[in-house]
């Protein structure tokens, strides 16, 4: 028995000594003085891969702001172009070619200095291989050639203002990439190189999928020298994890916090929540039919399954009733929490130079009796036993196969909520929810006759503009929605080289597209960011109602300190000290031991 | 142990995966043409690519053709490349497995530990204060939703107590060695409680319910007649016996442990095999959910057999039967 009593001693002291000294190693491995000053960031949204042409979400769109320049960049005041690795691009006087300087002070992360070269090599490489979502914004089959060092000249063969618009497109270094030239597109997009060469301000040097990734400041980029030396982006699978990691202090700053949990964060010590304007505006996007026939010239084959759409939907007067029947003020209050505001056009308000806002007097009013009216009006005053009205032509009751996106935009709550109002109108929606991959599938086929979805866009609204035009079925285009009048009025802004004679021309489109109901723009949604107060050096971009960061622009990146010297917030992996862990443990262990020694003992005491 | 006894367990386990490997076949064909899925992907493909992505995976090829083929680069661990990631799936899944393993087996042995030891000794006081609280805490454990259960221990250890990280296997300090060690354990505690703590019910009441059970037999009596000590008759006479119910079932966790666990490594954002399969899921990779569903169906198959097996070393009436 002593024996016992001395072995579980021995055993209890043993492990607080081993802990006791993994703590002292522990303690060794941070000293503050040896650490980065690191701007932690959470997300639920990992990088969809490392190479460029791969980039499609809007964590890869930050890692290619901050890891590469491009022609031109966005103000900060209202992201209007401006000049970044050019001084300046004129054009000839039927703008179809195009004379940019190029600076001669920009060096590759690896020291070697990027050259006009570079940009005539990343922009031809695209042109060449008309690589991922790039391409668009080189339009009119251009050339681009180098004469010199400092000099690119952009031919098009056609008048054009993509130079200015600009192309959102990361220059590449030609001595890295150059070797892709001969290759096939599958071997470009399967090129994954790290560190990522690029000449932005940021490096990225390290990602582990799923878990993180890293950007090295690097100095002396055209914005300058960051005060942050490296920025690690943490990736949460869920939001609640985000926010709590944010109130832990493991990261600085939790982007597109879910406007309930922002609620949440309200009055916490050392967290603000900021809302963003919106930049985008969800949808009800209609299909109106035709990816059959475009198919073969998109896909190279037959489509394996028959488009769907109701031909109802092509009836300007069911769209229309629809758009009475649609409470956005109830959508923005109830399924966005407040954190949205009604739509009515395509264009965001924060683009305000192109926004065109619609006279309250002139929506469409939420208004069941008057969607009513339109339908009767238009003749579809029969209905089925339960209700449904009955299209005249097809005699198919008004029931629409409507998808909804599990993982976008609160589309399913957006979908119930207007599946209820289309039952006072004799419309059934048939709600479908799925993951967006799918429902690009549908999307593919043309198996649906509208899905609640969501669209983003440029500064510039040139390819916001182009969804609605006939030449994007199976591009761009929602529901290959086909409009003389929208066509007409695109090319003519893209041919517009005045800027305030084309935002004439971009209103009347707006009108158009507002009157003829290719989609109904929903809610404008908020996004909102949550963040540390123990850092300063904010920049919103645009300044008015813009982002601090996953924006347009890096001010914040290169401007953030502490608001304590050296007090780096930091994550150490989080929380509660491992000093502190390792005492715990140590004490758990002890009294385990002690309880199996005094629960043995007792025992023997009982059988003596 | 007779032969027949192992040949027969031994034959239907590779029929029922031979089974597996035929619908995982047959499914991912039902799907659609796989070049055609590529293409819905981000990987962009001319046709002359296509033509040749045809020939690199025999589509045109006849299809008992094509079944040799699958399951020879099945058995070689050739399945093909992710359809988002363009990475050949046996290193997405390589990479995905030791975290899986790490979690769901530690969680699997100390749920098997402790639940063992609440059952005994619950069943042994049979209506004391332990086992009324045992019992209760155990069926509620049981059926509480593990991911419900994830999000109550993060709001209140990260959120609230700050004690512990929010997710991930390491922190971004780049350590090395035991500090390391260390870390990873800082991070595995939350998600390995959660997954302890949703497995410990089922553990604990098998126990004591097969202890309960192996009280009332004869032979537990007769020693006790014999005048053996308590301890000696629960040790040597009623624990052995009323273990083999719990051994069949830590097998068969054990073999669910490569099916991850989908919902508590989402909410801790755990890079495994249940992380892989979601996102998998998520965005119709379905190279990779045909992979992650081989393997952990040849693993439950697998971990099956060796408990049929050793069940029938374990207890001779198993394979007379």
């Amino acid at each position: 028995m002593r024996g016992m009593r001395r072995a579980s001693l021995a055993l209890g002291v043993a492990t607080a000594v081993v802990l006791g000294l993994a703590g002292s190693v522990f303690g060794q491995s941070a000293s503050p003085d040896e650490k980065p000053l690191t701007f932690h960031v959470g997300t639920t949204e990992d990088i969809n891969s490392v190479n460029p042409f791969k980039a499609f979400n809007t964590s890869d769109y930050e890692v290619l702001l901050l890891n590469y320049n491009m022609l031109d960049g966005f103000s900060a005041e209202d992201l209007s172009p401006v000049p970044e690795l050019t001084t300046g691009c004129e054009a000839s006087s039927d703008h179809m070619t195009w004379t940019c300087e190029i600076r001669d002070d920009v060096t590759w992360q690896d020291g070697k200095p990027l050259t006009a070269e570079d940009i005539a090599f990343t922009y031809t490489l695209i042109v060449d291989k008309q690589l991922g979502y790039f391409v668009d914004y080189l339009p009119f089959d251009p050339t681009f050639e180098a004469p010199d060092a400092t000099t690119l000249i952009w031919k098009a063969q056609e008048p054009t203002l993509a130079p200015t618009v600009p192309p959102y497109i990361p220059i590449l270094p030609e001595h890295i990439w150059g070797k892709f030239a001969t290759k096939s597109v599958k071997e470009i997009e399967g090129f994954e190189p790290m560190p990522l060469i690029g000449s932005g301000p940021f490096q990225l040097t390290e990602w582990k999928p799923g878990q993180f990734w890293r950007m090295e400041a690097v100095p002396d980029s055209i914005f300058g020298t960051s005060t942050i030396d490296e920025i690690v982006y943490h990736v949460y699978g869920n939001e609640e994890a985000m926010v709590q990691a944010l109130k832990s202090g493991e990261i600085d700053f939790a982007y597109d916090v879910p406007p309930t949990l922002g609620k949440s964060l309200e009055g916490e010590k050392n967290i603000k929540v900021l809302r963003k304007a919106a930049d985008y505006h969800t949808n009800l996007a209609f299909n109106f039919g035709g990816q059959s026939k475009a198919y073969p010239s998109v896909y190279g084959g037959q489509p394996e399954k028959k488009e769907t759409n109701h031909p109802a939907i092509r009836d300007h007067a069911v769209r229309l009733a629809i758009a009475h029947a649609i409470d956005k003020q109830a959508l923005a209050d109830t399924v966005f929490q407040g954190a949205a505001i009604p739509a009515d056009t395509f264009i965001s308000p924060d683009k305000a130079f192109w926004h065109l806002d619609i006279p309250a007097n002139e929506e469409y009013d939420f208004n069941i009796d008057e969607a009513n009216q339109i339908l009767d009006d238009a003749g579809y005053t029969k209905r089925t036993a339960d209700g449904i009205r009955i299209d005249p032509k097809s005699g198919k009751p008004l029931s629409f196969d409507i998808i909804t996106i599990t993982n976008c935009c609160e589309s399913v709550k957006s979908g119930e909520l207007m599946a209820g109002w289309m039952d006072e109108i004799g419309i059934k929606f048939n709600l479908r929810p799925v993951t967006d991959t799918k429902a690009g599938v549908d999307w593919k086929y043309g198996t649906f006759d509208a899905y609640v979805w969501d669209w983003g866009g440029d500064p510039d609204p040139d390819f916001n503009m182009s969804l609605y035009t006939t030449d994007q079925c199976l591009g761009w285009s929602d529901g290959c929605f086909s409009s003389p009048t929208l066509d007409k009025l695109y090319e003519e802004q893209r041919r517009t080289f005045d800027r305030k004679a084309r935002q004439a021309i971009v209103y009347d489109f707006e009108r158009a597209h507002y009157e003829e109901i290719p989609e109904i723009a929903l809610v404008y949604p908020e996004v909102l960011y949550a963040y540390s107060t123990d850092w300063e050096g904010w920049v919103n971009s645009p300044t008015k109602g813009g982002g601090p960061i996953f924006a347009w622009r890096v001010d914040s990146y290169m401007n953030l300190k502490p608001v304590v010297a050296g007090g780096n917030s930091g994550a150490d992996g989080g929380g509660m000290s491992t000093g502190l862990l390792i005492a715990i443990g140590a004490i758990a262990v002890i009294v385990v031991v002690a309880f199996v020694v005094m629960g043995r003992r007792r025992s023997e005491e009982d059988e003596a | 142990m007779s032969r027949r006894y192992l040949l027969r367990h031994v034959l239907h386990a590779v029929g029922t995966l031979l089974f597996v490997l035929a619908f995982n076949f047959i499914l991912f064909r039902e799907i659609g043409d796989p070049v055609e899925l590529l293409t819905h992907s981000t990987l962009h493909l001319d046709p002359s690519e296509k033509a040749a992505l045809r020939e690199e995976l025999g589509i045109d090829d006849p299809l008992p053709a094509q079944f040799v083929n699958y399951v020879g680069d099945s058995l070689r661990g050739e399945f093909g490349y992710s359809f988002i990631t363009g990475r050949p799936v046996i290193e997405s899944v390589a990479e995905k497995i030791w975290p899986t393993i790490l979690l769901v087996g530690t969680s699997t042995i100390l749920s098997t530990l402790f639940g063992v030891l609440i059952g005994i000794r619950g069943a042994w006081r049979r209506g004391s204060a332990f086992d009324t609280g045992s019992l209760l805490g155990s069926l509620t454990l049981y059926s509480m939703p593990e991911g419900w259960l994830g999000m109550l221990l993060l709001i209140l250890f990260v959120g609230i107590l700050g004690w512990f990280p929010a997710g991930g296997i390491e922190s971004t300090d780049r350590l090395t060695g035991f500090a390391h060690v260390l870390d990873v354990a800082k991070h595995l505690f939350l998600p390995c409680l959660t997954l302890t703590l949703g497995y410990l019910g089922e553990f604990a009441i098998i126990m004591r319910s097969s202890l309960l059970e192996v009280m009332g037999e004869d032979f537990i009596q007769t020693a006790r007649a014999k005048g053996v000590r308590d301890k000696e008759v629960r040790r040597r006479h009623a624990v052995p016996n009323a273990l083999l119910p719990t051994f069949t079932l830590t097998f068969y966790s054990i073999g669910f442990i490569l099916g991850g666990a989908v919902i508590v490594e989402q909410v801790f954002s755990w890079p495994g095999l249940g992380q892989l399969t979601y996102a998998a899921i998520e965005s119709l990779d379905y190279p990779v959910i045909q992979a992650v569903f081989l393997l952990s169906s040849a693993a439950v198959i697998l971990f099956n057999l060796l408990a049929d097996v050793l069940y029938g070393y374990l207890d001779p009436r198993v394979k007379e039967a």
